[in-house]
C-alpha cells in the first residue's frame, strides 16, 4: 500500500467503515510509516475540535416544535374540503343572508345564546379557551382492582392522571417541588434543561443543590448537566460538591461538560485537585481538554505526570 | 468519531416499528405521536446541524413530519422508516441550502429588542465563558469550521453531517441520498479533507 492510498483510507479506518483486511493493511503500512502515522493522530485531532463546532439547538425548540406539529397535525385531521363547504354555507347565511332571513337569524342567534349558556357542560374545552378555569378529564394510567357484586355492578379501584395548570414565583413551593420532579422528566431534555436553568438560581437551597449534582451525576443530556453546572457555581467549595465534580472530570463522555467541570474545580486549588487532574491527562484524548487540565496543573505549580 | 443520535433514535425494535407504522397508517394518532418522537430528535439536531439556525430547523422538522403523516399511508416497507424519513428531511434541508446558496444575503445576525445578535454566538459557548483567551480561541474555531462547511458542496456536508454527527454507515446515507456507498464515501472523503486542512492551525 502507498502513502496516497492509506492516507485516503485512513478517514475511512476513523469512521469504523474499512473491512477487516483493509484495515490489516493500512495498520501493517502505519507501522512502518511515521508520516502516515503522524497523519492519522491528526485527523484524530481535528475529529476532536469538531465537537466544538456542533451548534446546540436552543432549550424548548424541541418541545415548540412538538406542540406546534400536533397543532397543525390536529387541523389537518379536520379536513380542508369540509371547511371550505362550511365556509360557503357561512357566507351565504351569515355574510350575506337574504333581506327576508334577517329578523329571523337575529332572533335565532338570541336564542341560540341563551339555549348555547345552559347546555354546554361545565368541563367544556370552549370554557377553557375563554378562561373559564376547569378541570381537565382525568387519564386512568392503572386500574387496581375489579370487583364484580352480586347485583351485577362491578367496582374498580383505580389511578387516575389528571393534567392541571400552577402559576406561581419561584420560590413558591409548589412550583419548586414541580420544577424538581420536572428536572429528572425522562421523556423530555428540554423540560429537563428549562428547569434546572430556573432551580439554579435558588440552589442556595439544599434540596435543589442536590437535585443539580443528581442531575450532574447522571443526566444523559449534556445540556441538562452544563445547565446544572453553571447552578453549582457557587458551591465551588461546598466537599459534596468538589466530590461530584472530581468524578465528572474522569468520567463524563462530553468534553465540554469536562472542561467546564475542570474550570470549576480549579477555582479552589487544593491539594486533590492536581491528583484528579494528573488521571485526567493519564487518560483524555480530547486536545482540548489535555491543554486546559495542562494549564491549571502550570498554574497550580504542579507537575502534569504522576511518579 | 461516532455520534450516539443515530443509535439511539434505534433503540426501538424493527418489530416494534413495524407495528407502530400499521397502526400509525390504520390512523392511531399515538402510534404516530410514538414515531415522531423515535426520531424526532435526531431529525432536529440534523436540521439543526446543516442548516445552522433554529428557525429554518424548526420548519424543516414542522415539514418533514407533516409530509411523514400525509404520506404514511404510500409507505410500503420498501426501505425502512428511517431511511424513508431521512429521504424527506435531506430533501427538504438540501431544498433549503440551496435556496439560501441563491439569496446569499442570509445574515446569522438576527435583530432583537436587545440589539443585534448573531445566531451563531449561540452554539456552545458558554463553556468558555469566563476565559478570554478561551472565548477568542473556540469563536476562531467555530468561525472556521463555518467557513469550511460553507465551503462544501451541499451533498458534501450532507454525507459529513450524517457519518460525522449522526453515525449513520456510509451504505445508509447511500440509501438516504439515492446513491452509491462509493459515491458517499467519496464525498466523505473530501469533505474530512477540506475540514483537515481548514483545521490544519488548530491541531
Amino acid at each position: 500500500m502507498n502513502c496516497e492510498t492509506a492516507k485516503e483510507q485512513l478517514v475511512l479506518l476513523a469512521y469504523g467503515e474499512l473491512t477487516f483486511d483493509e484495515e490489516e493493511a493500512l495498520e501493517q503500512h502505519l507501522d512502518g510509516c511515521l508520516d502516515c502515522r503522524a497523519d492519522r493522530v491528526k485527523l484524530e485531532r481535528v475529529a476532536g475540535l469538531l465537537e466544538q463546532g456542533e451548534p446546540v439547538a436552543p432549550a424548548g425548540l424541541l418541545l415548540r416544535c412538538r406542540r406546534d406539529l400536533s397543532e397543525r397535525i390536529g387541523a389537518e385531521r379536520s379536513g380542508a374540503g369540509r371547511w371550505l363547504s362550511a365556509g360557503d354555507l357561512w357566507r351565504r347565511w351569515v355574510v350575506h343572508p337574504p333581506l327576508w332571513a334577517r329578523p329571523l337569524g337575529a332572533a335565532a342567534m338570541l336564542a341560540v345564546g341563551f339555549l348555547g349558556a345552559r347546555l354546554v357542560p361545565a368541563d367544556s374545552p370552549a370554557l377553557a379557551r375563554m378562561g373559564v378555569p376547569q378541570e381537565q378529564p382525568a387519564v386512568v394510567s392503572r386500574v387496581r382492582l375489579v370487583n364484580p357484586d352480586n347485583s351485577g355492578r362491578v367496582r374498580v379501584l383505580y389511578d387516575e392522571v389528571r393534567q392541571r395548570e400552577l402559576t406561581g414565583a419561584l420560590n413558591d413551593d409548589h412550583i419548586r417541588r414541580l420544577l424538581l420532579t420536572a428536572a429528572i422528566d425522562p421523556a423530555d431534555p428540554g423540560i429537563r434543561v428549562d428547569s434546572i436553568d430556573l432551580l439554579k438560581q435558588h440552589c442556595s437551597n439544599d434540596i435543589v443543590r442536590k437535585a443539580l449534582l443528581n442531575a450532574l451525576r447522571s443526566d444523559t443530556n449534556a445540556g441538562v448537566r452544563l445547565k446544572a453546572l453553571e447552578g453549582l457555581t457557587t458551591f465551588a467549595r461546598d466537599p459534596e460538591t468538589r466530590k461530584v465534580l472530581a468524578q465528572v472530570v474522569l468520567t463524563d463522555d462530553n468534553p465540554g461538560v469536562r472542561t467546564q467541570a475542570i474550570d470549576l474545580l480549579v477555582q479552589n486549588k487544593q491539594p486533590e485537585v492536581a491528583g484528579v487532574l494528573q488521571e485526567l491527562l493519564r487518560r483524555e484524548e480530547n486536545s482540548y481538554v489535555r491543554s486546559r487540565s495542562q494549564k491549571a496543573l502550570s498554574e497550580m505549580k504542579a507537575s502534569v505526570g504522576t511518579f | 468519531m461516532e455520534a450516539g443520535s443515530y443509535a439511539s433514535a434505534r433503540s426501538i425494535t424493527a418489530m416494534d416499528e413495524a407495528a407502530l407504522i400499521r397502526a400509525a397508517q390504520a390512523g392511531d394518532q399515538d402510534a404516530f405521536e410514538r414515531l415522531v418522537r423515535t426520531y424526532d430528535q435526531s431529525v432536529l439536531r440534523l436540521a439543526m446541524n446543516l442548516l445552522r439556525s433554529p428557525e429554518d430547523a424548526y420548519d424543516i422538522y414542522q415539514e418533514a413530519f407533516l409530509r411523514v403523516y400525509k404520506n404514511l399511508r404510500n409507505f410500503r416497507f420498501d426501505c425502512s422508516f428511517h431511511t424513508w424519513l431521512y429521504r424527506i428531511v435531506t430533501n427538504l434541508c438540501l431544498d433549503h441550502m440551496r435556496k439560501r446558496k441563491v439569496r446569499r444575503t442570509e445574515s446569522t445576525v438576527v435583530e432583537t429588542s436587545s440589539g443585534p445578535v448573531d445566531l451563531l454566538d449561540s452554539v456552545a459557548e458558554e463553556r468558555a465563558h469566563g476565559d478570554p483567551q478561551r472565548v477568542l480561541l473556540s469563536r476562531e474555531l467555530k468561525g472556521k469550521i463555518e467557513e469550511t462547511l460553507g465551503g462544501m458542496t451541499a451533498r458534501e456536508r450532507m454525507v459529513f453531517e450524517m457519518r460525522h454527527y449522526q453515525g449513520m454507515r456510509l451504505r445508509a446515507i447511500g440509501e438516504v441520498l439515492g446513491t452509491t456507498e462509493e459515491a458517499a464515501k467519496n464525498c466523505l472523503f473530501r469533505a474530512t479533507q477540506k475540514m483537515r486542512s481548514a483545521l490544519g492551525a488548530f491541531v
